[in-house]
This record gives C-alpha cells, structure tokens and sequence, in this order.
C-alpha cells in the first residue's frame, strides 16, 4: 500500500467509525455495568470485523482486516479519540490471537480464530504469579505428564479478564531440574476445564479486570502445547514481542494537557490564577515538552515498520514517560481543585477525569514492564550497559 | 509534521562529526584555555576552509547558499565537542539578520564572513545597556557581556534613536571610538570568552529601522533558540557518552558501576530526556524551515528541552565520575559550566515557559 492508497484506506476508516462509533461509544456507554459494557463491546468488534477493521492485521480467512501491521496502528490511533468498549478485548486480540495463528492446527484456528477476532471469545494470558513478576522464568505452576496429556497445579496471579474468559494461554513450569529458563513448557487451555478457578481480585478502585486463577489438577492435551517441551520460555518472550509497538492514546488515558490548563486557568492559588504560578508552568512546559518530543520518536518507531524495520526502544521510552506523566497530571490537576476533586464519581464515563488519572495510573506503571524494568531495558539496549547481577544464572531451578 | 535530515545534510553532519571529534579534543580545549587566546583561530580557520561561516549565505555573496537546517546539524556537533570558536553568534545569528536587513553595508559584510575575514558578535536584544545613538549614527555608552565582543570584528546591535525608532546597527569594532576588553574572571564557561565594550562617538551603519527591526529581533530570539537547541542536543549526547564510558571502566565493589541500577537508571533517564531534547528540535528545525506560524511554540519547546537535558546530562555525568568529576583535572566540568551558560544565553526556562503558554493559550 503506497502512502496515497494508505491515507484514502484511513479516511474511509475514519468516516466508517463516525457513523458506527457513536452508538457504541461515549453516552451510549454511560451508566452500564461492566458486564452490560462487555455485551456492547462484543457486538462493536463483530461489526468491526464484518468490515474488515477488527484485527487488521491477522488474515480475512479467519474474520481479520487482511491489512498490514501500518493500517492497524492507523485505524487503533483514530479508534482512541473514540470511547469504544474495547478494553476487555485487547490483550485476548493483542497477544494469544497471534500466538493461535502462529501454533494452532489449521482445524483448531479455523474454529477458534473467528469466534475471538469477533468477540465472541476472550482469551486470557496467564503468565505472572505471586512469586514471579517481572522475573517471569522464575513461576512455579507445574506441569507433570499424564498420559496423552498434562495436568497443571498451582497459582495464577494479575491474570486480566480471566472472569469472562474461554480461553488461555499459559506458561508451566515443566522440568524444575534444569535451570529456570530452560524447564518452561507452553499451551493453551479451555478456560472452562474441571479445577480451574478463577478469583476475581478487588482494588483499591474500581471495577476489577483482575484475577487469580488456581489449577487444581486441571488436564490439558498434549496438541495444546505451543513449542517445544522446555521451549516455553522462547515463546513467551515472543509472545510480548508479537505486538510489536503498542498503541496507546498520547495521555495514557489521562487527561489531555489541555484539560490541565482548563483546570489551572479556574484554579486559583492566593489571588492570583494558577496558570501564573511558576509552578504550575513548569510542570505544563515539561509535560508539553514530553508530548512533542513523544509524537516525532511515535513518528519515527511509525517509520521504521513501514520500512519493514523492527521499531527501536521507542515503546519502552513511550511507555515509560506517559505512565508517569498521567499520575503527575491527575495528581496536580486534584491539587489545584482542592476539595472539588470530592466530587468524583466513579460509574461515569472517565474519559479526561483527573481523579481516574490518577488513581488508575499505578497499575500501568508495573504492568506490562515496570518502571524499573523499562529503564533496564534502556540502560542494556540503548546504552549497552551491564545486565543486572544474576545469581540464579545456570544454576538448576530446584537448587535455587 | 513530517521531518528528517535528507541523506546530503546527514553526510556533512557526519564529516563535520568526524572532523571536529579528530580536531576539537578535549587537550586541545585545554591548551586553547591555556594560551589565553581569544578564541581557537586556527580551528576557526580550518571551518573557513571548510566552508562553514558562509554555509548560508547566498551564493552570489560567496556562501555555499545552504538553509537553517544544515547550521542546525553543524550545531549539534559543534555543541558535542564545545568548539572555542564565534560559530554561532557569526554564522548563525548575523548571517540571517544581515540577509534579512539587505543593502549594500549588508551584503558586504556577508561576502566578508563567507570570505572568512570577518567575525561577528551580536548583542542579545533583550539586554539592557546604556548605549545612546547620537547624530551621524553615533554611538555612545557601555555595552556588557556579548560573547567574543572583545576579539569580533563587528557588532550587530539594536540601540534607539532619540524619538525611540528601534535600529539596528552595525558596528565596526576596530576604531578609535571603540574601547574593549575581555571579561576574564567573571565568566563561568572557561572555552567561550565573553567581552564588553565601551563607544565614545563610534561610528555606526544603519541596518534596519523601525517595525522592520522589532521583527527581525523577534526571528532572531526564535532562531536562536532553536539553533541553541541543537547546540545543547549535541552536548547533552556527548555528555552522557562520556558518563556511559566511564561507568563501565570504573569498578565499585567487585564489578563496573555502569552494571548497578543506580547509575544504570541515571543514564536510562539522560537517554529518554536526550531522544525527547532531539525530537524537539527537529521539530523546531521543521518550523524554522518552513517558516511555520508554529514557530513560536516549536521554538520554545525545543529551547526548553535542550536546556534541560544538557543540564541533567551534565550535572549525572559529573555525579557519576564522582569526587574526580569536580576537579579541573576530568573533563567535566567543560560541559558542566556550558550547560549552565547555554541555559541563560537566550533566556532561562522559566522564560520560555512562560512564551509557550503565550503560545498555544
């Protein structure tokens, strides 16, 4: 697709989603229940895909767009500035999906594909549990043979959506006397299979997306893994790699730097209105400084998947800056209201709210690569620093 | 937007690069600081030979006839490596207000700086002073700091005649009326020399008058900032190299610093603040370009991002050296004193703040 076909293939998009968006987004939305929003959310992705728009990059054969990897990132940047219920799908379409397609037998996808690119399905991703987080290869649910087949005990931990889930894909620990790497085994597994229950987890606010799951014997055919035994590990990583520049709104679901000015022009600090505080500028300049400087690295990481390229460590940057930023603005933005920011309701549509700023910004702060380890990330890929010390290095998992 | 360097500008940054990394070390910074010179002529001569100084002047004065971007490349490595040389203030500054101002005494002086026979200092027109423009153009008063004021063969000045028309003037240096001297102690940036002067009747050219003058002032604060802006990406970027360096050579109990997430997050934080300083100042290179009515807010979002990560980056490559990073002996202190110099030569952060909130307010 050459620039002028991909700019009049957007501009349809775009007209396509201000006709449909509406009844699906915004005052459509406001008021439901969470379960009420996922049925609107699952009629929204089977009337993106009866258009080609949902999955735009997995194939037309099973339900996808057909498109390219530009066309997606296109379409989910234009489908932001919309308040769509699309939030319960997106790591189901975001990570297995892809894996499904890359490991599945052609019945198996044939079957499974559609129904989870239309949202008829929701796949979950249990990978963390409580005692492996960011240091992934160190879980413990343990996989043992059984005849045809596996079965798996132990614990899952922060798996999103698991509640509404049919299907998941999971990481076993299934050889403990080799080192931590080297003795993972990967599948997927029917959600509904006897002895898996799933918990959901309440937090410090809102509606809760996440759970722990326990396996309690639960059985899982040996066609289900993904990978070569003791391989698991390989297709983990390329499972968080598969999506390869995530696509996030510029103010991470916060408020707008706009918005923030709004705010300051009413506040008031003594008599004077708080846009005049040297403070309060400060804070503006830096966080517009970030959001130029973030849209020309988002236009280069842009470039380089155009040109095929892998993107760099934009992402990690990207994701990094705007986490932090969202909590400072919801913070800053509370600050200057005072006691207003009371008035916070929190079954409203939270589109531009600083209260949901900032109380929903620690969770993308350690979700998904933590702060710490995103600056890791920079400081070995950008830098070429040291890794961190490592005493687990070959050593044999049960001997650690 | 849509913006990068064409290949032809990336390849003279890159000669430039390799150029001024093999001529402009740090020994031989140290030795300029030692002879007491007023600025590197030997390197500004090679530069002249290379062709530098009349980058953008047109090619009918003698210029090469190249635009802003390829002085914002040029920037950037003469930032990376704090080249002792009136680059700025004669290339990057005079040469786009002459073009502007036009006229004979004008295009003179441009074949003179593309001919390499003449340096340029330019007052800040913001800066407060106590000059008084007489008859006959003539100059009296007291005029502190300009850099290379002392050593320059002309001053571009704005001054006001006696109904307060703004004008800008020309200032040949070498004349009786003209008394300068070199202001040694008091400056905080070792490799760049700052100076002031004294005018008893000096004789003047008028460049530009009036309205004519209060807009070509207002490009040039913009202009500045955005060259600036390259200026300090460059020293930002050779900042954090040379911290990232010596944080794998020195070893603190049993391994490199550089493996330890204290200094390992540090340098993370300089690096992110670096691609954010170059992003703005591309963006500002694309509005200088294009003459784009987002010139202002590019400018000042380039001028503040460029201001804070050389300071970050020079302030963490001096903490991480540790006790050796403040003595004269390391290189530190080089970019440590001309990040701080960069950040109030065309006015400081909270300055710019405040004409980016102008800006899109």
């Amino acid at each position: 697709m050459n620039p002028q076909e991909l700019n009049d293939w957007l501009a349809t998009a775009r007209n396509w989603l201000q006709e449909q968006a509406p009844d699906y987004s915004g005052k459509a939305r406001q008021g439901l229940t969470m379960d009420e929003d996922l049925a609107l959310g699952r009629r929204w992705q089977a009337l993106k895909s009866d258009a080609g728009y949902a999955c735009i990059t997995l194939p037309r054969q099973y339900d996808g767009g057909g498109g390219t990897e530009m066309q997606k990132i296109l379409f989910e940047a234009e489908e932001k500035t919309w308040d769509l219920p699309n939030t319960y799908f997106g790591i189901s379409l975001g990570m297995p999906v892809p894996m499904l397609l890359r490991y599945g037998s052609e019945a198996v996808k044939d079957e499974l594909l559609p129904k989870a690119i239309r949202g008829e399905h929701i796949w979950c991703q249990l990978f963390s549990e409580p005692a492996a987080g960011s240091d992934l290869a160190a879980l413990t649910l343990k996989a043992t043979r059984d005849g045809d087949g596996w079965r798996l005990n132990g614990q899952k931990l922060w798996t999103s959506w698991a509640q509404y889930s049919d299907w998941g894909i999971i990481v076993t620990r299934s050889d403990p006397t080799v080192p931590k790497h080297a003795g993972l085994t990967y599948f997927y597994l029917d959600m509904k299979s006897e002895g898996v229950e799933v918990r959901t987890i309440r937090k410090l606010a809102g509606e809760s997306e996440i759970n722990e799951v326990f396996f309690n014997n639960v059985y899982v055919p040996d066609s289900q893994r993904m990978g070569e035994v003791g391989g698991g590990f390989k297709v983990a990583i390329e499972t968080l790699m598969v999506e390869r520049y995530a696509v996030s709104d510029e103010a991470c679901g916060g408020i707008s730097a706009e918005r923030f000015i709004d705010i300051a022009a009413r506040a008031r600090i003594g008599s004077r209105p708080a846009l005049e505080d040297g403070e309060v500028r400060r804070l503006l300049a830096d966080t517009l400084v970030e959001r130029q400087g973030l849209r020309s690295i988002h236009r280069r990481a842009m470039e380089a998947i155009a040109a095929g390229h892998e993107p760099g460590p934009e992402g990690a940057i990207r994701k990094l800056l705007i986490a932090k930023r969202r909590l400072l603005l919801g913070a800053a933005a509370m600050d200057l209201m005072g006691p207003d920011a009371l008035l916070y309701d929190s079954s409203a549509a939270q589109s531009n709210d600083p209260v949901n700023a900032w109380i929903e910004a620690p969770p993308i702060r350690i979700a998904g690569g933590t702060d710490e380890i995103l600056r890791n990330t920079i400081a070995e890929k950008v830098l070429r620093l040291p890794q961190d010390h490592r005493p687990d290095k070959g050593v044999p998992f049960n001997q650690l | 937007m849509n913006f990068d360097f064409s290949d032809d500008q990336k390849m003279l940054a890159d000669h430039a690069r390799q150029f001024l990394g093999e001529t402009c070390t740090f020994d031989r910074l140290r030795e300029f600081v030692a002879s007491g010179e007023d600025y590197d002529r030997a390197l500004w001569q090679q530069m002249v030979e290379l062709g530098w100084p009349g980058l953008s002047v047109p090619e009918a004065a003698g210029g090469l006839g190249l635009g802003v971007l390829e002085l914002c490349l040029l920037s950037e490595e003469i930032g990376r490596v704090l080249a002792p040389v009136p680059f700025f203030s004669t290339v990057c500054q005079a040469v786009p207000l002459l073009e502007q101002a036009g006229g004979e005494v004008a295009d003179s002086l441009l074949a003179r700086i593309a001919a390499g026979t003449c340096t340029v200092a330019v007052a800040n027109p913001d800066q407060g002073h106590s000059l008084e423009l007489g008859g006959n153009s003539c100059l009296d008063g007291a005029l502190a700091p300009v850099a290379w004021l002392h050593c320059a063969d002309v001053l571009l000045v704005t001054a006001s005649e006696t109904d307060g028309t703004a004008v800008l003037l020309s200032v040949e240096l070498d004349q009786p009326g003209v008394q300068r001297e070199r202001l040694a102690a008091q400056v905080l940036d070792s490799v760049s020399a700052w100076g002031a002067a004294h005018f008893d009747k000096a004789l003047t050219t008028v460049l530009a008058r009036g309205e004519l003058v209060v807009a070509l002032n207002h490009k040039l604060r913009l202009r500045s900032a955005v060259l600036l802006a390259f200026e300090q990406l460059g020293g930002a970027d050779s900042a954090c190299t040379m911290a990232r360096d010596y944080s794998l050579e020195r070893y603190t109990f049993g391994r490199q610093i550089g493996g330890y997430q204290a200094i390992k997050h540090k340098l993370a934080d300089v690096r992110v603040a670096i691609e954010l300083a170059r992003s703005n100042a591309y963006y500002g290179a694309w509005a200088l370009y294009t003459d784009s009515p987002e010139l202002p807010r590019a400018a000042a979002l380039a001028r503040i991002s460029g201001t804070e990560t050389f300071t970050l980056a020079a302030e963490e490559n001096l903490q991480v050296h540790g006790g050796i990073g403040y003595t004269w002996e390391a290189n530190c202190h080089f970019y440590y004193q001309r990040a701080r110099l960069l950040a109030v030569a065309v006015g400081g952060p909270d300055q710019w703040a405040a004409e980016l909130l102008e800006s899109i307010r």
